[in-house]
């Protein structure tokens, strides 16, 4: 255990461990890696050497078999070892998958040991595919919310948007990579901002700045090109992600925080010039922090990574209610919901089924193609 | 002096999901000269579906006003299209065995026949909306008129379509509402059908395809009568919504680069193509890939095409149990017509074939008025033609003097 360590990455649960597992050997030495887990085969296979075991009393080694309940009262049970695991610990990184036992019993409970535990925790959590059923789909929602208000950012990956991102005949295996791929990815870029040999270098604590407030809406994305220009194309990229287009991903935030990294060519110019571009597509006007490191490996490529957040909104004073709930009058109001938007004119009309499906929900989503990008 | 008495006029309404259109004719030796015309935008109508009855009382009532105003003659009676997922058509049979010693068949026992047809009960909540003939079957030998020959067993088809009681019920009061009456309602689809095919290709076999805003209605005939017929409700709105959706862009923005550059076919050259929204560059223009574009419409049309295929093939299904009766060129010689204002679509019979693998074209009716030669007015030009074929106007009475009063009291 280095005390060095200012970043402790955590994978909970299956979902969570594997993309933990993937990153781990990347990781650069101001990051810690842990996985968490009730399932003890898993945990004996995987590179990371830190590992917890959840819950053993009450799953003997096995996994959680997706019951939500059984994944809190295992996170209980070993409560005072989380409690030194993050003591002392300035960012804990979260990367869980909603919709198992582990995923969603646990890690709301989790972040509330690390949040008491003195630690900012930035949460990624991914939705499960809509073809993994509605139980998993509910259980990950229900989560969704409690995890939302005990993190301090909250970064929501929809697998089925991530699967837009693959092309149409990937298969099932190579859907689920993409997903992993893509948290990954991201989590490399995050990393690699507090590695030492920084152009503009960031302290962590920047990030602490940033995700000051529990319950702040957080926007992450990320992306990556080549060639000449590559830094307006990667910035360009990162604004255009399918992250950031999701349905309850919001679209301008208060604190920015820019990550570019880039091969030797990278100038400063370029890179302040990136950071334009997402600064006029995602605001970031009380605050924007800037990263920007060289890797030589990367040759004529360029990393972006944004994170951004903003504060939560103030709660709205109690008011008494001056309209009944039943009153014929009032008009009715309905949050948008990511059905609604994918359903877009259609929102509210009836729905039409044809074999099944809605057929209202446009058929290149349906059909989970992707869209070919401008050559 | 006093004026000529008017030959029959003929009204017809065709309610859309985006618009209602509707004309006046006067039927003059079995062809109509239009008096006027009106088209109207429909709110309260979603995928063929009601959904704000006030919206679209206010609308059809503008469109009647405005035919007044036009052929400056008061609307009475009216023709009303019926479409969308609530009409359903099927099949009804009635059979006699022939009584008579000869074997000959008489004018009763055709009667008798075609009575024991229209005994079929509806399902429950659905009311008769018309019966079209079908083959008239002797000994299972199609005959045109059975009068006088010999048989033994006297068969009568038909094609009935039925509509929910509700569905029924609000159109005729709302059409009373504004002192008008419902003299016939039209099946939309056959309308389309009567206005871009001809005889001779009804006789072989060709499916039509009324590709409108909301819903999709396809009839097919064979051997000069119709087979079957059907509704989807998905239609040109749902390629707007797609392209919404895929583009982030507004409806109306949608809407207009669908009538710009939207394909039921997707080429790899279109990806090379930028295309800008406004065209004038300046603040607020947004450019795309064609590519895309193509991309999400070619696949929501052919989906449709396919409904359609799919659709078909349930009907036949039901038609000829047991036989697999395939849908090819040998089963429609006259492949496949599209109309409705969708097919308006770049490359629309191209996607077609893609479906089907039979010969596809556009259908555009053939009218007077060259500003209604247009696929989407099929439906109200062929409700003309469908009224004046299928239901000549009766010779009313000469009126009455009680008839003249009511008539000068009416607004």
């Amino acid at each position: 255990m280095s005390s060095t360590a200012s970043i402790l990455l955590v994978g909970l649960g299956g979902a969570g461990c594997s993309m933990v597992a993937r990153l781990a050997s990347s990781l650069p030495p101001q990051v810690r890696a842990v996985l968490l887990d009730a399932d003890l085969n898993a945990l004996q296979n995987s590179a990371v050497a830190e590992t917890l075991q959840l819950g053993r009393s009450l799953t003997r080694g096995m996994g959680t078999g997706g019951e939500s309940a059984l994944g809190l009262a295992a996170i209980e049970s070993e409560e005072p070892a989380l409690r030194r695991l993050f003591t002392g610990v300035p960012i804990v990184v979260l990367v869980t998958g909603l919709g198992g036992g582990l995923g969603s019993g646990a890690a709301p409970a989790l972040a509330t040991i690390a949040t008491e535990a003195g630690s900012t925790v930035l949460a990624f959590a991914t939705i499960p595919f809509s073809h993994e059923g509605e139980r998993r789909k509910r259980l990950a929602s229900d989560a969704l919310e409690k995890l939302s208000a005990k993190a301090h950012g909250l970064v929501v990956v929809q697998n089925d948007l991530l699967s837009l991102q693959v092309s149409a005949d990937a298969s099932l295996a190579e859907a689920f990579a993409a997903a992993d791929d893509w948290v990954a990815g991201a989590l490399r870029a995050l990393a690699s901002i507090f590695e030492a040999g920084a152009l503009v270098p960031v302290d962590p604590a920047a990030l602490r700045s940033i995700l000051a407030h529990p319950g702040s809406p957080t926007l992450f994305t990320s992306g990556k090109a080549q060639g000449p220009q590559a830094a307006l194309l990667a910035a360009r990229a990162a604004t255009e992600s399918a992250l950031a287009h999701g349905p309850d991903v919001i679209s301008k935030v208060a604190s920015l925080f820019v990550s570019v990294t880039g091969g030797s060519a990278l100038s400063a110019s370029d890179a302040f010039e990136a950071v334009n571009i997402i600064r006029a597509k995602f605001g970031g006007e009380t605050t924007t922090i800037v990263g920007a490191r060289i890797k030589p490996e990367l040759g004529d490529g360029v990393e972006v990574a944004v994170i951004g957040a903003s504060a939560p909104a103030p709660k709205a004073p109690k008011t008494r209610k001056t309209a009944k709930a039943g009153d014929p009058n009032q008009a009715l109001f309905g949050f948008a919901t990511e059905e609604s938007l994918r359903r877009g004119i259609f929102g509210s009309a009836p729905f039409t089924f044809v074999d099944g499906v809605d057929i209202d929900v446009p058929t290149y989503i349906r059909r989970s193609i992707r869209l070919s990008p401008p050559k | 002096m006093t004026p000529k008495p008017l030959p029959s006029l003929i009204t017809v309404i065709d309610i859309g999901t985006q618009k209602t259109v509707a004309l006046v004719g006067q039927v003059i030796d079995g062809k109509a000269r239009m008096l006027g015309f009106s088209e109207r935008r429909t709110d309260g109508v979603v995928k063929g579906t009601v959904t704000d009855l006030d919206k679209l009382h206010a609308g059809v009532h503008e469109v009647i006003n405005d035919l007044e105003r036009v052929s400056q003659r008061p609307v009475h009676y009216v023709y009303l299209s019926i479409a969308g997922p609530a009409v359903d058509g099927e099949r009804v049979k009635g059979f006699i065995p022939v009584p008579a010693h000869d074997g000959k068949v008489t004018k009763q026992d055709l009667d008798e026949a075609i009575r024991s047809a229209k005994r079929v009960e509806p399902p429950a909540g659905r009311l008769i909306m018309l019966y079209m003939r079908q083959p008239t079957l002797l000994d299972g030998k199609q005959v045109a008129n059975p009068v006088g020959l010999q048989g033994r067993r006297l068969e009568v088809n038909f094609w009935r379509t039925t509509m929910e009681e509700g569905n029924v019920r609000f159109r005729v009061s709302m059409m009373n509402a504004m002192s008008v009456n419902v003299s016939e309602f039209i099946l939309a689809s056959h309308a389309s059908g009567c206005a871009v095919v001809s005889e001779s290709e009804k006789q072989g076999g060709v499916l039509v395809i009324d590709v409108g805003a909301g819903t999709t209605d396809w009839i097919l005939y064979f051997k000069g009568h119709i087979l079957c017929a059907g509704s989807i409700p998905v239609g040109g709105e749902h390629l707007t919504n797609d392209l919404s959706v895929a583009l982030r862009i507004s409806r109306e923005t949608a809407e207009d680069l669908k009538i710009r550059f939207a394909s039921a076919l997707h080429r790899e050259s279109d990806l090379n193509q930028t295309i800008w929204k406004d065209g004038d560059k300046g603040v607020g223009d947004q450019q795309f890939n064609r590519g895309t574009i193509t991309q999400v419409s070619s696949l929501r049309y052919q989906e449709i095409m396919d409904f359609v295929r799919k659709d078909v093939l349930r009907h036949f299904e039901q038609i000829f149990p047991g036989h697999s009766v395939k849908l090819d060129q040998a089963f429609l010689p006259s492949g496949v017509v599209l109309t409705g204002g969708t097919s308006n679509l770049h490359d629309a019979a191209e996607g077609a074939h893609l479906v089907f693998g039979v010969s596809s074209r556009v259908g555009v009716p053939q009218f007077e008025s060259e500003a209604l030669r247009k696929p989407e007015y099929s439906g109200v030009i062929g409700m003309m033609v469908a009224a004046i074929q299928d239901a000549p106007p009766v010779v009313r009475r000469p009126k009455s003097f009680w008839d003249n009063l009511k008539n000068l009291f009416r607004f």
